[in-house]
């Protein structure tokens, strides 16, 4: 961990950073509230030390550590005029809860604290105010473009309502999706898809079958500032004067005419393979 | 125009890659993002939009390039490495077209991949490797029209210091200044989250529109006269388009889109697997390992195993493009006409789809827009595409409305990026906006520059963690080990900055390490959270 009193640092030791551990913990005692959508927040907190031992000492174990969630909506909250408020209790070890409001398009604000045996609630931290996102069209209708129940509902529908919530229209999901499905399928479960071209071969009977292809690897050296061709084609060297080419090996005699010239034209040297292939 | 058309269409694409750049590498896979997007994507749409040009075609385009995309456009090392992929891709392609020569169902492919990797490089050549200039040349034509996006694609709702949403807007506008010649007239809300207040910080920070998903304005405040079909003014009297579903739902769609045509080409056949393992390692990871490279000679066939893929049809698959594209427009108008009985004045439709939709994932997404705007120019009188600020500018008036809290994610709201596998990152990313804007504040008269440099590195890591992708990557479950050690080095390091300054103990040394290394925004000026 990294902590704020470490005073010099060497090359070595920032360099170390990398491979360090995240901050646990940034010694604060807070809590955060976020949207998730409008039926859910998320609320993650930290206890420092010092609270911990505090709490200890004045209340021992006997309390609950509580999320006391308010409902905050169109007040300026002072911890005491909330519409209404829910508890929900978490574990000593618990340091973020997926919270479910029971109402949509409302504020909300989140007490951490201890609920003890007596009822008594002590605060240990106060988080921000949160409107979720709001569900559902708006009541509110616009003087200067109003507009009839009956019109609106056929513009929200036009507008796509049923599809809201749906929109997966992610390529990186379905493409995923694509891939899934098609691994479902018997004929993909092969470890690398290394069939040779296509084959040419086929002898199907009714469960036992055979394919079957050739291909034909053309290889050697020169110089490596010649210029060489096969047949009509100049084949780039590689930096060491190498080269190499694969082809599909049809039936029927093939000629490979390969030819080196050097760099000023001045000399050349000239291999002619012939390869045929029949199929029985 | 020569006559006054029904309705307008407003395509917006937007592009985005996270910032990944690792010069510690001589080869990265994660790299591959944006070398992908390049060749598939954004090259295949430059090629179409200057040809567009040449032909006097016109259209109308707005795309999001992300401050981050941007960046990587601008970067000499992600540049040359990017050449040095293009020239691989093309010495495999060469090979390809020599050992498909006898095989008549394969060669027409072959050729084809030949053909437009070449054309890539030529393209990328012609812009010096720069493709930033590609864009800006086009926009200074008025036919594309570029949005900024959150710096770093930070989620801004799921912030809770006003200060950091702010930074997240301001450096991206200086950013776009720097590259664009000009500043932005309109944002790309990461992910469309939006909620109310952010509106406001958009108008001081002179952003005049933004995007917004439907229902932020089916559910907006009062109620929307016009639903998705015209653009309304927040409060703050910045103008927010809202997603038409219908348009989304015709190309997204698993099931019905059009992606997913047995014609089009399959992703998940690609040579990589395929080929003999020496003839391929050459292009592959210095690590060897089998993974997609790019040629794919097999259509997506229908609901077969992979082995039972059918070969590539190239001509096939742009018949198809153009049929999907005379669909598409074909349902625009029947769309615009059907919404003049309800609407009184001419519908807008938006259209906003991922750019790396186009190319990388759909193959033939990018032949698809291409026949769209010429079908578009050539064939009818109903719809005219049309940018943002052109449809502000002929119709400045529009309703007043407070939008929803509301994204484009996946249930509509915040969860894919808030949930059991990603929440632990924001108690830290709060605590470092936190520090972030007290030393900021701190030091804002500060003419150490050695201590600007470490706050202007904090605020860079800062805004790397802040990256949406990573909570996003670590929600579908796909390379999660990267964003997780992404979201962790950038929180360490930014800690260990936080604390040098606090305590006056910079280690240039390292400094210097970590700015050659996480070199986004090379002008930031970290008095943006101050």
């Amino acid at each position: 961990m990294v902590s704020s009193t470490s005073g010099k640092n060497t090359t070595r030791a920032v360099r170390s950073t990398v491979q360090n551990e995240l901050p646990k913990n940034y010694g604060d005692t807070k809590i955060v509230l976020m949207p998730r959508d409008p039926f859910w927040s998320y609320a993650y907190w930290e206890i420092n030390r010092e609270t911990r031992d505090k709490l200890k000492k004045e209340h021992g174990n006997k309390g609950k550590l509580t999320l006391r969630v308010y409902d905050v909506t169109d007040i300026d909250f002072n911890g005491s005029n909330a519409h209404k408020h829910f508890d929900i209790y978490v574990s000593e070890e618990a340091e973020n809860w997926y919270i479910n409001v029971p109402e949509v398009n409302r504020a909300w604000c989140v007490d951490l604290g201890l609920l003890l045996p007596d009822g008594r609630f002590i605060l240990i931290a106060r988080s921000n105010f949160l409107s979720l996102p709001r569900h559902g069209v708006s009541s509110v209708t616009d003087e200067h473009w109003a507009i009839l129940q009956k019109e609106f509902e056929k513009m929200v529908k036009l507008s796509g309502i049923d599809k809201i919530g749906q929109s997966s229209f992610d390529v990186s999901r379905l493409m995923k999706e694509r891939w899934e499905q098609l691994m479902s399928m018997p004929s993909s479960h092969v470890s690398s898809f290394n069939r040779p071209v296509e084959a040419h071969v086929v002898k199907e009977g009714k469960n036992f079958w055979l394919r079957a292809d050739t291909e034909l690897i053309v290889y050697g050296t020169t110089e490596s500032d010649a210029k060489l061709t096969i047949g009509d084609k100049e084949v780039k060297l590689n930096p060491d004067g190498s080269f190499s080419l694969r082809m599909h090996l049809h039936d029927g005699e093939i000629p490979l005419p390969i030819k080196a010239t050097s760099k000023d034209g001045s000399m050349s040297k000239k291999i002619t393979f012939k390869v045929t292939r029949t199929t029985k | 125009m020569p006559m006054k058309p029904k309705g307008y269409w407003c395509l917006v694409l937007h592009a985005h890659l996270p910032y990944v750049r690792h010069p510690e590498y001589d080869d990265f896979l994660e790299e591959d993002w944006f070398y992908e997007g390049v060749v598939e994507t954004y090259i295949p749409l430059l090629t179409i939009f200057e040809k567009f040009l040449e032909e006097g075609i016109d259209f109308r385009v707005t795309m999001s390039i992300t401050p981050p995309l941007a960046n990587m456009f601008c970067d000499e090392l992600l540049q040359k490495r990017c050449l040095r992929y293009i020239n691989s891709l093309c010495e495999l392609a060469e090979k390809e077209t020599w050992r498909n020569r006898y095989i008549p169902e394969f060669l027409e492919t072959a050729k084809m991949y030949e053909a437009k990797l070449k054309n890539a490089r030529r393209m990328f050549e012609k812009y010096h490797c720069n493709l930033i200039t590609a864009f800006r040349n086009l926009q200074d034509t008025g036919k594309l029209e570029i949005v900024t996006c959150c710096a770093t694609h930070g989620f801004l709702p799921l912030k809770v210091h006003e200060k950091a949403v702010r930074a997240q807007v301001r450096i991206a506008r200086e950013d776009y200044q720097e590259k664009f010649g000009r500043p932005p007239r309109g944002i790309w809300l990461s992910e469309c989250a939006y909620t109310p207040g952010i509106d406001q910080i958009l108008k001081e920070e002179k952003i005049s529109y933004f995007f917004l998903e439907s229902h932020g304005i089916i559910y907006g405040t009062p109620r929307p006269k016009y639903g998705v079909f015209a653009p309304v003014y927040c409060p703050s009297g910045v103008a927010a388009f809202a997603r038409d579903m219908e348009t989304a739902h015709q190309v997204w769609s698993a099931e019905t889109g059009y992606p997913g045509d047995p014609n089009y080409r399959e992703f998940y056949r690609d040579v990589g697997y395929d080929l003999d393992y020496d003839y391929i390692k050459p292009h592959l990871h210095s690590d060897g390992v089998r993974r997609n490279v790019g040629i794919k000679y097999y259509r997506i066939t229908g609901k077969v195993g992979l082995n039972d893929k059918q070969p590539y049809n190239p001509q096939w698959a742009l018949d198809k493009a153009a049929s999907h594209a005379g669909n598409f427009m074909f349902n625009r108008e029947q769309q615009i006409k059907h919404l003049h009985g309800y609407i009184s004045k001419e519908p807008l439709i938006v259209s906003m789809y991922d750019a790396e939709l186009y190319g990388h994932w759909w193959y033939e997404g990018p032949d698809f827009i291409n026949y769209l705007f010429r079908k578009i120019f050539y064939d009818q009188k109903t719809i005219v595409p049309i940018t943002p600020s052109e449809y502000l500018e002929k119709f400045p008036k529009n309703q007043v409305i407070s939008p929803a809290a509301s994204s484009w994610g996946d249930k509509g709201y915040y969860e894919v990026w808030l949930n059991g596998t990603n929440d632990w990152i924001y108690r830290h990313l709060h605590k470092m906006a936190e520090r972030m804007i007290e030393i900021a504040e701190n030091n804002s008269n500060t003419t150490d520059s050695l201590k600007v440099r470490a706050l202007n590195q904090a605020a860079r890591e800062l805004l790397l963690a802040q990256s949406s992708d990573w909570a996003f990557i670590m929600t579908t479950k796909t390379m999660v080990e990267y964003a997780e050690k992404r979201t962790r080095e950038h929180i360490l390091e930014f800690t260990s900055l936080y604390e040098q300054v606090k305590n006056s103990t910079i280690d240039e040394g390292h400094l210097r390490w970590l700015e050659g290394k996480d070199n986004i925004f090379p002008n930031i000026d970290f008095k943006a959270f101050a």
